[in-house]
């Protein structure tokens, strides 16, 4: 049996370009490929935030009301949903005066069990080390 | 000259926001611009807001981003897209995009 894991980091802040979103819907779409895989293979994902790209996990996003956009908010959730590792550096939290009660923390109202997880930097990079593969967004 | 410059982007890797000299300019901020009017780094203001240009911030792209348009600094006022308009045909003569 083997795993490869991946790992998404979000470093821009989101809207002006797709750029993040796409991070999470790759992620998302990581787990639709078992039945591409032989027998027991798998693919695991761990997605990150760090530096501007904290400010995706900002919480209350309008996006649907005002440009009938998925919100950045609604896809970290879905990726909850689906059970991925959501982190948040907390030093780049802090440095923009953001505390736990501003960001998205979990999927609770779309039956999600996973919260997102607001850890120091080193627990990030000791999350970077373990992946197979990284992708920078 | 009246120039009215819109600011998109949060990280500027240009400077030449600060070398426009215009008789009267309006910093518009949309887009990713708008965390020049909410987001404090180590509890520092964007240097933008040091800016003695009238300060604009377009309430859609607040929203979008969770940023309630009643918590911004307070030398930005909000503005929506008609506002916007308005600003463009009855206070500037030229815009640009940075």
């Amino acid at each position: 049996m083997a795993t490869t894991k991946l790992g998404f980091i979000v470093q821009r802040p989101g809207y002006k370009s797709e750029n993040p979103k796409l991070a999470l819907t790759h992620a998302i779409a990581s787990q639709s490929v078992e039945i591409y895989l032989d027998d027991e293979d798998e693919v695991t994902c761990d997605v990150a935030f760090i530096g501007d790209g904290v400010l995706n996990c900002i919480k209350d996003q309008k996006a649907v009301e005002n440009y009938q956009l998925n919100s950045t908010e609604s896809h970290i959730k879905m990726a909850l949903l689906c059970d991925l590792n959501i982190f948040v550096c907390k030093e780049d939290l802090d440095k923009y005066g953001l505390t736990e009660n501003d960001i998205v923390l979990d999927a609770n109202e779309m039956g999600g069990d996973l919260e997102v997880k607001v850890v120091p930097y080193e627990e990030i990079t000791k999350m970077m080390e373990e992946m197979k593969h990284l992708l920078f967004f | 000259m009246k120039l009215a410059v819109f600011v998109s982007d949060y990280r500027m890797t240009v400077d030449t926001l600060e070398r426009l000299k215009p008789e009267k300019m309006g910093i518009i901020l949309v887009q990713n611009g708008v965390y020049h009017a909410s987001v404090k780094e180590k509890g520092k203001t964007s240097s933008i807001l040091d800016s003695s240009a009238d300060l604009f911030a377009l309430k859609e792209d607040l929203e979008t981003r969770g940023i309630d348009p009643a918590s911004i600094d307070s030398k930005v006022k909000v503005v929506t897209f008609g506002d916007v308009v308005d600003l463009i045909f009855n206070d500037y003569e030229k815009t640009a995009w940075l």
